[in-house]
């Protein structure tokens, strides 16, 4: 793996075409690391808190008082009487003994993460290529996919997903009349989707793919389009072929945007919530079926065992993650 | 533009590859599709035993019944407004943090990072209650600015997050030679990695955008008033506008709601396409 | 490039102008507690604009006040309620909610008691199940707004077809939809005597009740589930010999829009609430008029449409173990209640006075409503969808009412013990089974 200080073999080289360009050749001297500090007025030494007043102001208020509130309400007896007025009880930590105390819930945890998995793998394979295709077509071809991408992203929910309802369904689903009808498989013209676990993990699947691909391509294109072309002229002249500009230069290059995106798509899926929802409420059996996301929500009227549940699941996704984390972190320090 | 150098002679395999994009792109696009076709049907053709793939018969009275409900052009003002302002603060926000993180070393800066990235780790579905007493509090449910804070807070970590990966992207050593150059950090990082950004702040700003104008959950505890629902709101308002749900009106509606979000990508998508070198030259 | 960038500033800037000062304006107008308006919240579109416009005019005559009719939609309700009506800023005034979520608001405290209006809005006349999804002991908090019962829809052409009579009793009716099925009159290669999907338990739960079963009992101070109990059983076998001999519909689907496979010519019967008779489309009735065509000769082409469809269409309660009983089947409908936040106690009071006016109660019974109040439900007409939803609303029954079971829904144990029964699994067992989760969510 390389540091992305010092990501690039051949460093910017200067333009080929020579524009009026106020990048000049890279000076062999490596500038001083955390300009100087010490040496800055005050004022200097504020700059990067004063800029993160405006973020952090809405953060705070908007999102970290409800999620602090959250925690705090998953040690207590809080549910929709109590947001009428009943005093909550504290119970110390029995909504945790009491969940993790059922192997039913253990149960969803396995299978969330391994869908989670999936998942998220699945998203970042053919997002990913998606968006190098983007690169390797001509104007025309790029638009088409990027607005057939964005369409898939950007149609309301509830249509999309009633939509999907409608390609499954039993008995006048379209998947199944083109499986009986031009391909010929009879046995399938009713074929129940979403009554089997496994079949119906794999129609959300599908879903779940279809609608997390576009947020990857446009980030990881978006990423690409960062690769300075000069860079990979400059390979190119030193023989490189496609396939290794791409691997060894435009992919280590993409690194930070990959690796956010990733980390995004296995949080996302981790709690992935309406496409099980409405899939669920199509006709497959619930509790066989319930994932992380649907599970919480079944509690919701009690808010300090939701509120538990969403602590085991930061927990869980700390999990999953920390090894990308922690080898970010170490990246930081350079 | 990056013409000279990449529009050679459009090989075999490129215009192969062409075809491929487009091939994936219908596949993607049929659910869509599918959507668009009903909203031409009326509704007792849309589930029967052979599926209508072509609307070639089909009605505009679905969209006529969509533009007649006079709700329609009111939820369309309201969620345009939230989106505007949800995008406007958050982008600009998020921006002005992602610089600070990834181009100064300041006491705290990991921290603030770490607890961005845990934030989103945290299931956000019971946090409605605190949110919706919050704006209470300060008089803000059925309106727009309440709203608009909740999504910015919601949006904003993400944001952060992804502009802080394009920042890093940008070699550091481009700022660093123009300050060699006599510009300060600050100058060197509008005039050289600014421009370099455009891609990320477009993909973003799709996000944001997207976030913002399809949100349902807070805006069904935050917007009560039938007179301030956002768009999301109204679409599902017609599916119950009859006892037994007229899809076709839906769908009609739902093909509408999703026309702003293609002309505002087509409004920005160049700035996609730009990419670095005409950056960095008109930088 | 650099102009485009300051054009989309100023975009920027200006929306958030306009948009500040939007929002600012929302500020004053906010709330709706104190002075003299009153706004009441209605579910869904089931009160017609008539009754909403009568509401508005006499309380206005009778209270000097204004009333404000805010329509919610049912998806989403009880996240709206939970927030809006913990806050005296923004809770309405008077609400209508379904009878199944009355239970758990009513138990929360969200309500305010209004036991001494009880004997004056009609008392021992209000439908008994739906106040006592309302009461906590004793103390009445919420009272039966409307009811709409299920009934029966049959082809007339498929009966004659087969050979099969208006069953009368509720053996009768099994026989008749294994008849069906197996006549297969519409020649349709998956054609049902009786559309029966897998999680239909709105349905469903008809022969449970009708055999003298229930979803959850009380005993002591304790919910316990009760589809093991003999009576259900027995009405659980009726159920699965329905599922496996009388209906192709699919296990992996609900109770929704069962008139679609109807109007395909794919079921000779389907079980909905009365008002889905406007929903029947058969295509040999349809004229093609376009929905928002208006014209007198389009009414009339929708009219003949209508009455062709209902000649071919009959309607009949489901009924009971003797003839001429109706089988006791599931009651939908809603409760209104006072919240207890409102800081128009009173006004909200005389509100609900006009709404439990003998007046008022009729116009809900003339357009189709069981009126909360069953002196008034003789204004349902005579008709024979009238005379059904009569019928099947008198002997109608509620989900129990314990402060939980908005959770027993939530958790979709009935939808997941249907789909068991319909997959052929063994209903001891399956019963056994989700009594098991019911007890344990209801406690």
């Amino acid at each position: 793996m390389t540091a992305p200080r010092s990501p690039v073999p051949t460093a910017p080289v200067a333009p080929v075409a020579a524009p009026p360009v106020p990048v000049p050749r890279v000076p062999a001297v490596a500038p001083p690391e955390a300009p100087a500090s010490r040496r800055k007025p005050l004022r200097s030494r504020l700059g990067p808190y004063l800029l993160l007043v405006p973020a952090l102001v809405p953060i705070v208020v908007g999102l970290g008082y409800p999620l602090v509130r959250q925690f705090v309400i998953s040690f207590q007896e809080f549910g929709l009487a109590q947001q009428f007025g009943r005093p909550a009880e504290w119970v110390g930590l029995q909504n945790y003994v009491e969940l993790l105390g059922d192997s039913y819930v253990w149960g969803v945890i396995a299978r969330s993460i391994a869908f989670c998995l999936v998942n998220a793998a699945l998203t970042m394979v053919v997002g990913v290529a998606l968006a190098v295709l983007m690169t390797k077509v001509g104007r025309a071809a790029r638009i088409t996919l990027q607005v057939g991408m964005l369409l898939a992203w950007g149609t309301p929910v509830l249509a999309t997903m009633t939509v999907w309802q409608w390609l499954f369904d039993s008995q006048y689903g379209v998947v199944n009349w083109l499986l009986a009808e031009p391909l010929g498989m009879e046995s399938m013209r009713y074929h129940s989707w979403l009554i089997e676990p496994l079949s119906f993990y794999g129609v959300a699947t599908v879903i779940v793919v279809w609608m997390s691909v576009p947020f990857v391509v446009f980030t990881v294109y978006a990423g690409l389009l960062q690769v300075p072309e000069e860079c990979m002229e400059a390979a190119q002249l030193d023989g490189a072929n496609a396939w290794q500009r791409l691997w060894n230069l435009a992919i280590p290059m993409v690194k930070p945007v990959l690796f956010v995106v990733a980390l995004l798509q296995i949080i996302w899926d981790l709690r992935v919530f309406t496409q099980i929802y409405v899939l669920q409420r199509a006709g497959a059996p619930t509790r066989e079926t319930h994932l992380l996301g649907t599970y919480i929500y079944s509690l919701a009227k009690e808010f300090s065992m939701a509120g538990a549940m969403a602590t085991i699941m930061l927990v869980i996704t700390l999990g999953l993650t920390t090894f990308y984390i922690r080898r970010m972190l170490r990246q930081e320090e350079v | 533009m990056s013409a000279p150098v990449r529009r050679r002679r459009p090989s075999a395999g490129r215009r192969l590859l062409g075809v491929l994009a487009v091939v994936v792109a219908l596949v993607w696009v049929f659910p869509v599709y599918w959507m668009v076709s009903s909203a031409f049907l009326p509704t007792n053709r849309l589930r029967t035993a052979e599926p209508t793939f072509f609307p070639v018969d089909g009605t505009l009275s679905n969209f006529r019944r969509v533009f007649a409900d006079p709700a329609f052009l009111d939820s369309f003002r309201v969620s345009l407004a939230v989106t505007a302002l949800t995008l406007a603060a958050a982008i600009l926000f998020a921006f002005v943090a992602a610089l600070a993180i990834s181009r100064f070393r300041f006491r705290g800066r990991k921290t603030f990072i770490v607890t961005i990235l845990v934030v989103q780790m945290i299931p956000a579905e019971g946090l409605f209650i605190s949110q919706y007493q919050l704006l209470d509090g300060w008089g803000l449910v059925n309106a727009v600015l309440g709203l608009t804070i909740v999504y910015v807070a919601a949006i904003l970590p993400f944001t952060i997050w992804m502009l802080r990966g394009f920042v890093s992207g940008v070699p550091i050593e481009l700022e660093e030679a123009a300050m060699v150059d006599g510009l300060s950090r600050t100058a060197a990082f509008f005039r050289i990695t600014f421009p370099l950004l455009a891609p990320g702040l477009v993909a973003s700003g799709v996000y944001g955008f997207l976030q913002a104008w399809n949100e349902y959950t807070l805006a069904l505890v935050v917007m009560t008033d039938p007179g301030q629902r956002t768009v999301p709101l109204w679409l599902q308002g017609l599916v119950e506008a009859n006892r037994a749900t007229d899809w076709g009106v839906v769908m009609a509606g739902a093909t509408l709601v999703t026309v702003p979000v293609i002309v505002f990508f087509l409004f920005v998508q160049r700035r996609m396409s730009a990419g670095l070198v005409a950056g960095a030259v008109k930088g | 490039m650099t102009r485009v960038r300051k054009g989309g500033v100023a975009v920027m800037a200006a929306a958030l102008v306009a948009v500040s000062a939007c929002g600012g304006g929302d500020d004053d107008g906010g709330g709706g507690s104190g002075g003299d308006e009153v706004r009441l919240w209605l579910s869904g579109t089931d009160t017609p604009q008539e009754l909403r416009d009568y509401l508005v005019e006499t309380f206005e005559e009778e209270t000097g006040a204004t009333l404000v009719i805010e329509e919610q939609d049912w998806n989403g309700l009880v996240p709206r309620l939970q927030t809006a009506l913990a806050s005296e800023d923004q809770t309405p005034d008077l609400v209508e909610i379904g009878n199944t979520q009355s239970p758990t608001f009513t138990y929360a405290g969200a309500f305010a008691d209004i036991s001494d209006l009880y004997e004056e809005i009609g008392g021992e006349k209000l439908l008994p199940g739906f106040v006592e999804a309302g009461t906590v002991d004793d103390t009445v908090y919420a009272v039966p707004y409307y009811s709409g019962a299920r009934a029966v829809f049959y082809r007339k052409d498929f009966f004659a077809a087969a050979n099969v009579q208006v069953p009368t009793t509720l053996d009768e009716f099994a026989a008749a939809a294994v008849a069906l099925q197996a006549a297969n009159p519409a020649g349709k290669p998956n054609f049902s005597g009786f559309w029966f999907p897998g999680q239909d338990w709105y349905n469903g739960i008809a022969w449970i009740f009708s055999a003298g079963g229930d979803l959850a009992v009380q005993e002591g101070d304790q919910w316990v589930g009760a589809l093991s109990s003999p009576e259900s059983q027995a009405g659980l076998a009726q159920v699965q010999q329905l599922f496996s001999s009388a209906t192709a519909a699919p296990r992996d689907a609900d109770s929704e829009e069962p008139w679609i496979p109807f109007n395909n010519g794919e079921s000779a019967m389907f079980s909905a609430p009365t008002w889905a008779r406007w929903s029947i489309d058969l295509p040999e009735c349809n004229k093609g008029v376009d929905p928002e065509d208006e014209s007198a000769e389009a009414e009339a082409l929708l009219a003949e449409q209508q009455a062709c469809n209902e000649e071919k269409t009959g309607v009949f309660p489901l009924p009971g173990n003797q003839p001429g009983e109706a089988a006791a089947v599931f009651a939908g409908g809603s409760n209104i209640a006072i919240p207890a936040k409102s800081g128009n106690q009173e006004l909200a009071r005389d509100l609900m006075r006009i709404i439990f006016s003998a007046e008022y109660q009729t116009m809900l019974a003339e357009n189709g409503l069981i009126p909360g109040n069953q002196d008034y439900a003789g204004a349902l007409g005579d008709d024979v969808y009238a005379q059904a939803a009569l019928a099947a609303g008198v002997d109608a029954k509620l989900t129990p009412a314990a402060e939980k079971w908005a959770d027993v829904e939530g958790a979709r144990i009935l939808e997941d013990f249907f789909q068991e029964i319909a997959s052929g699994t063994d209903p001891a067992e399956a019963a056994a089974e989700a009594d098991q989760l019911i007890s344990d969510t209801l406690n």
